[in-house]
């Protein structure tokens, strides 16, 4: 079987060493409700030729949590099998129409979204901030979803309150930016992410950007693994926002009496081991219990928001990850779910509503958390 | 005196609606081109078709032939084609349906004669045709004008009222000029929609439900939007939580990771307006939302808004359109 640059998927990613040792299938938060199998798919991969990607609308299940690549004693990465063959899926024009709405989208306005670009920057009209080409010591890279979806606004402007209150010198790209192309790759568009790798680049490198800080990790993931030729250091900000916790220039002062637990990011937790600092920050905010699931950190369960899921349903049936998950948080007695990712925060929302606990519990990003505890 | 074409569409031994739209759409124009109105009948077993027509045209043209059994364009342009040829109307219609648009274009270009596709209305100009049709969705009326008679159209449907004329039509039967066998394309079988399959993209109107109206299982809710939806003459659709619930198919969700619409009227009911949601349905015409929240994110691309509860206010509006209706 041939891989989208004509190497054979054996040879691409090393196949040839899969001990079938299912580990992968069964770490997977997908295979217990969906035909997805890693290990199958890289058995197949090996044996058969590219056939056999036709007609797996399945394959648009995987969230790209990367948890099959962790648990691999071989150290090797089903989930890349997998963007390969939704690659293949891609050239053949076999998918679902709400991806290439979105892929189309990304193309045309720079954002998955099917929003304007002269629309980016609205959630920051009344906070005077500072614009790249005045220079910074930070570039807020701010992702397409907390510019555009209005409950993900406040997420952005939440980090805004607090790196000022931090003296964090920071400016943003406005109508600048652009798609970081983390879940562009993901959905197998390779030609696209790299056409937005290089645009992201030439921008950074334009206005000299020598650091940058996202509010996703899914930009702070493709930024720091997967851009060639980026020169900028990266941060995710809870990453930022810890050092300047360290430093005593962010102070936590006000109480916020509540039960919180952490969802971990599988952009952050799981791919990329920061696992410390969210919860640093949220346990310094004084009156916080912070509470633990039982499958945390590297056990965590992927929310299902990522590797294009936001733009797929696929053919995943019943309960949802995050509905389980808010189930397990209810059950520890948690009163606040707090997350760091802006599809964490969006399927966690959801999921409250389709639990039923509306009023009993509430989803908030780390940023909005801390915006209570400083004001 | 010249004669004006409308090719008569049916299906499955039924005379479609686009062919008395058109026959009375066109008599005004006829009427200014100094024209009769001939409507083409191509099939077999088609007397009772005839007898339906006879008080919609001046003439009826029939042509019988097996191979015209059931709609198939290569046959259709064959006759058609010959038929024009051979009485040079001035202006031949055709429906601006999945039948028409399988014909039309290749029976414009075989002869050589201008064509305007989906038309929703016509003028005359110093004596030479201007059909009307639609561009930018809908929002904008261009007037497009032909260089030289004869012409030939395909026609929306609904673009016109199907009045009766009251005319007696004389019946001039053709002989059919199949003589080979058509090769090309070739009638298979009709395939049904499954039942209960809409197509919400294509909708004009929709009234779309969240999770505002509770259990959408319970046959009380579900009639009381059903009944409005009947008489808006709308489809219904969905927010993902009534789909998660299992209580109305996928192929109802608006949104990201659903459908996205356009229609002309939008109708939210208990949709609370969530980014997801909205962006599948934000280009529709005119949004009216209805839900108890008044601070519901619904409300900022609503063009209406109606702050209540919507069991207060779906039965009002049900009446209202009834009574609207009513006294047209
Ligand atoms: C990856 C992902 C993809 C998604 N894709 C989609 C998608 O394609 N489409 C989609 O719709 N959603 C999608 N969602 C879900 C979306 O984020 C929202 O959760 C969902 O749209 C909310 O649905 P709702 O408005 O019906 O429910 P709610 O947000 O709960 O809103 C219900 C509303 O009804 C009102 N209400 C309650 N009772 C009454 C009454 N008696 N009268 C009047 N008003 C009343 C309330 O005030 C409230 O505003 C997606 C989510 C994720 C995470
Ligand atoms: S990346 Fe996650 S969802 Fe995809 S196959 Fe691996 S474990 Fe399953
Ligand atoms: S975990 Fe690794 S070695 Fe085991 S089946 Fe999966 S890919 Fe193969």
């Amino acid at each position: 079987m041939e891989t989208i640059d004509g190497e054979s998927f054996g040879e691409k990613y090393d196949l040839f060493v899969c001990l079938q040792c299912g580990k992968c299938t069964g770490s997977c938060p997908l295979s217990m409700r969906s035909q997805l199998s890693p290990r199958k798919h890289v058995r197949e991969a090996l044996l058969f030729d590219n056939e056999v990607v036709l007609d797996k609308e399945f394959l648009w299940d995987c969230t790209t949590c990367a948890t099959c690549r962790l648990r691999c004693p071989r150290d090797l990465q089903p989930v890349e099998v997998i963007i390969g063959m939704r690659s293949i899926l891609i050239e053949e024009a076999k998918v679902p129409a709400t991806v290439q709405e979105a892929l189309e989208s990304t193309f045309k306005n720079g954002n998955p979204w099917g929003r304007a670009p002269s629309k980016r920057d609205e959630w920051a009209a009344e906070l005077s901030l500072k614009s790249a080409s005045e220079g910074a010591e930070y570039l807020y890279y701010v992702g397409c979803t907390p510019a555009y979806d209005p409950r993900v606004q406040n997420v952005a402007k939440s980090l805004v309150r607090v790196f000022k209150a931090a003296g964090v010198d920071f400016a943003i790209l406005g109508n600048e930016e652009k798609c970081c192309g983390n879940e562009i790759r993901r959905m197998g568009e390779v030609g696209l992410f790299e056409m937005l790798m290089e645009d992201n680049v030439e921008i950074f490198e334009n206005y000299g950007v020598e650091r940058i800080v996202t509010s996703s990790p899914h930009c702070y993931n493709v930024f720091k693994n997967e851009y060639e030729g980026l020169k900028a250091e990266v941060f995710h900000y809870t990453q930022l926002l810890c050092e300047k916790l360290d430093n005593g220039l962010l102070k936590l002062t006000k109480e916020l009496k509540k039960k919180v637990i952490y969802q971990d990011p599988c952009f952050l937790g799981k791919q990329n081991k920061i696992f410390e600092e969210p919860r640093k920050l949220i346990s310094s905010i004084p009156g916080v219990e912070l509470l633990e699931y039982d499958r945390e950190k590297e056990r965590s369960v992927c929310c299902e928001g990522g590797g294009g899921r936001m733009w797929a349903e696929a053919t995943a049936t019943g309960e949802r990850t995050a509905e389980t998950r808010v189930k397990e948080a209810v059950a520890l007695g948690a009163e606040i779910i707090a997350v760091a990712c802006p599809f964490c925060m969006l399927t966690f929302e959801d999921a409250v509503k389709m639990t039923g606990y509306e009023g009993k519990i509430e989803v908030k990003d780390i940023s909005e958390l801390l915006v209570e505890a400083i004001e | 005196m010249a004669e004006v074409f409308v090719l008569v569409e049916h299906r499955r031994g039924e005379l479609r609606d686009i062919t008395f739209e058109m026959l009375s759409g066109c008599r005004d124009l006829a009427k200014n081109l100094n024209a009769s109105i001939t409507a083409v009948l191509l099939g077999k077993n088609i007397d009772n078709f005839v007898e339906q027509l006879k008080s919609w045209a001046d003439k009826i043209l029939v042509v019988e032939d097996d191979k015209l059994e059931n709609f198939n364009a290569e046959a259709y342009q064959r006759v058609l084609s010959h038929l024009i040829k051979e009485r040079k109307p001035i202006l031949t219609l055709i429906g601006h349906t999945s039948f028409g648009m399988d014909l039309a274009p290749a029976l414009a270009a075989e002869l050589g004669i201008p064509l305007a596709t989906d038309c929703i209305g016509f003028e005359l100009q110093d004596g030479r045709l201007v059909a009307i049709r639609q561009m930018y969705g809908g929002k904008v009326n261009a007037r497009i004008s032909f260089k030289t008679a004869p012409y030939m159209a395909t026609i929306r449907s609904a673009a016109f009222k199907a009045e009766e004329p009251g005319l007696s039509a004389e019946v001039e039967k053709a002989p059919s000029p199949l003589t080979e066998e058509i090769t090309t394309k070739r009638f298979l079988e009709y395939v049904e929609a499954a039942v209960g399959e809409v197509d919400i993209t294509q909708a004009e109107r929709i009234v779309a439900v969240g999770r505002g109206v509770g259990d959408y299982s319970d046959e009380k809710v579900r009639s009381i939007i059903e009944e409005l939806a009947n008489e808006l003459g709308a489809v219904i659709a969905c927010s993902r939580p009534i789909v998660d619930k299992g209580w109305l198919p996928k192929d109802r969700q608006v949104g990201t990771s659903g459908k996205t619409v356009k229609p002309k009227l939008y109708l939210a009911l208990g949709i609370s307006g969530a980014f997801q949601h909205v962006a599948g349905m934000s280009a529709s015409e005119t949004i009216v939302a209805v839900n108890k929240d008044p601070k519901a994110p619904i409300f900022t691309v609503a063009d209406y808004g109606i702050v209540d509860d919507l069991f207060k206010v779906v039965p009002v509006l049900t009446e209202k359109v009834r009574e609207a209706k009513g006294g047209s």
